[in-house]
């Protein structure tokens, strides 16, 4: 399997270490080896609102950091994963590369254009594969009605995803989760945002949205979220309790991060190796305990 | 007042700045601004202009092109958006809108009118290279996970930030 440097990005590694651990074990599980670098930063993706500039280099500097290894990045967030890659597309300008390397010098650093920029999802779709996925599954996770929420920056810009998905009609996590034996559910406007970018300056536009999404799928009696990015975690699944006091709503959707549910499908530990304990709404055991090994 | 929020009352010509929409448009992300019909198929889309009405990417790019600049740059909710792309996934011109807004805030936060969260954030990942600090009980916790140690150092982060003057974005004035 092929090798790539992890990128963990700002909040997963600080605020969703679940995700992390998870992701980590799963990879270990299909042989992806994951190098961890010590020079990786914020992927500059809210430095774009105040300035672009700063935005570009940060991401050329992360882009950089894994060229001179030799290794293509694999993402966690979707936000990292929308702003590494953009900022890939951006740099196969010659004039703008030029440009940015010119500035990188003063850090010693230069990019020559040849970084690829991944998500988990999207390694594990296309380079472990749904067949071979379905081949390691140890628990019977088929009670289970997952609503998939895939993350704005996992599909746009569609621009720099060299046409892996199509945004207005996703399959990959659908096609991921029901790999797993759980079974996606489609429920009413699956591709609303969580939010998450501009909650750090008001909390209202994102809580509407939050509100929406987790009533859309309380309203389908599906039993728990699967998504893939640590922000859009935050906010269905931490914000929950804040949401429910303001709009005096009674919802307990367990939000699971896609690692957690292959990891549990694939016979992992749900504490130890997975961190399903450190998620705010916990999933209904019952659901999985009772799952026994699958005879195929 | 000089800096008032017009949006709601008649526009009048000496409030207009001429050279707004030719400042936007210096910036090469800018550039599908002239492609823009104003069909608003942006606004259509913008799960923010649903719950808001006063966001309106439709309306911003009309706003620039007849030089609102301080209607625009003062508005408290160009920072709103929530950076999902919908309004550039939908545009029938390919007109990048989200990149025009982008230049927007850059536009704002340079004559001070910035949301403090993120400058704050910048002034975070200059010390550590996150936007978050590293405190002891992440470091134990992490630890107890046997997750490798982070290692927080935004120097070369701090030096990027100030090649691009970032680090000199200040919030003076108060969005409307």
């Amino acid at each position: 399997m092929k090798k790539y440097a992890l990128f963990l990005g700002c909040t997963t590694p600080t605020q969703v270490i679940q995700y992390e651990l998870s992701s980590r074990w799963v990879c270990r599980y299909f042989g992806i080896e994951l190098i961890d670098l010590e020079d990786f930063a914020c992927c500059g993706i809210n430095q774009i609102n105040l300035s672009l500039e700063a935005g570009l280099l940060l991401g050329a500097m992360n882009l950089a950091h894994a060229e001179s290894k030799g290794l293509d990045i694999l993402t966690l967030c979707a936000a990292c994963t929308g702003a590494l890659a953009e900022t890939a597309e951006r740099l196969k300008d010659q004039t703008i590369r030029d440009r940015v390397n010119k500035r990188m010098q003063t850090i010693g650093l230069e990019y020559a254009g040849k970084t690829r920029v991944k998500h988990i999802s999207r390694v594990l779709y296309e380079d472990v594969g749904v067949e071979r996925i379905k081949k390691g599954i140890k628990r019977d996770l088929s009670r289970l009605l997952v609503a998939p929420h895939y993350g704005c920056h996992y599909l746009k810009p569609a621009s720099a995803f060299d046409g892996f998905e199509d945004p207005d009609n996703p399959k990959t996590l659908h096609e991921l989760i029901s790999a797993t034996g759980a079974c996606p559910v489609q429920y009413e406007r699956i591709h609303l945002c969580c939010g998450g970018k501009s909650f750090p300056v008001s909390k209202e536009p994102a809580f509407n949205l939050v509100q929406k999404k987790l009533d859309n799928v309380w309203n389908k009696k599906i039993d728990c979220m699967v998504v893939q990015c640590q922000t859009c975690y935050l906010m269905y699944s931490d914000q929950q309790k804040a949401i429910n006091e303001q709009f005096k709503k009674k919802y307990k959707i367990p939000v699971l991060l896609y690692p957690q549910l292959l990891g549990l499908a694939l016979g992992g530990d749900p504490k130890n190796d997975l961190g399903l304990d450190l998620n705010a709404v916990s999933l209904d055991e019952r659901l999985v305990k009772k799952g026994k090994k699958r005879k195929s | 007042m000089e800096e008032k929020n017009r949006t709601k009352g008649p526009i009048r010509a000496s409030n207009l700045d001429g050279h707004f929409r030719s400042e936007v448009l210096r910036h090469e992300e800018a550039s599908g601004l002239n492609a823009c019909f104003s069909c608003g198929a942006c606004t259509a889309g913008c799960p923010i202009a649903e719950i808001f009405p006063e966001y309106s990417p439709r309306k911003l790019a009309k706003m620039v092109k007849l030089g609102m600049k301080i209607d625009v740059l003062s508005s408290p909710y160009i920072w709103y958006c929530v950076t999902c792309h919908n309004c550039e996934q939908h545009c029938p011109q390919n007109v990048k809108f989200f990149k025009i807004l982008n230049v927007l805030k850059n536009m704002a936060a340079e004559q001070g009118y910035v949301p403090t969260p993120w400058v704050k954030q910048t002034q975070q990942i200059m010390k550590t290279g996150l936007i978050f600090s590293v405190d002891e009980v992440l470091v134990k916790k992490r630890q107890s996970f046997s997750l490798p140690t982070l290692k927080s150092d935004g120097k070369k982060v701090k030096k990027l930030i100030q090649l691009a003057g970032l680090d000199k974005i200040k919030p003076k004035k108060k969005t409307e």
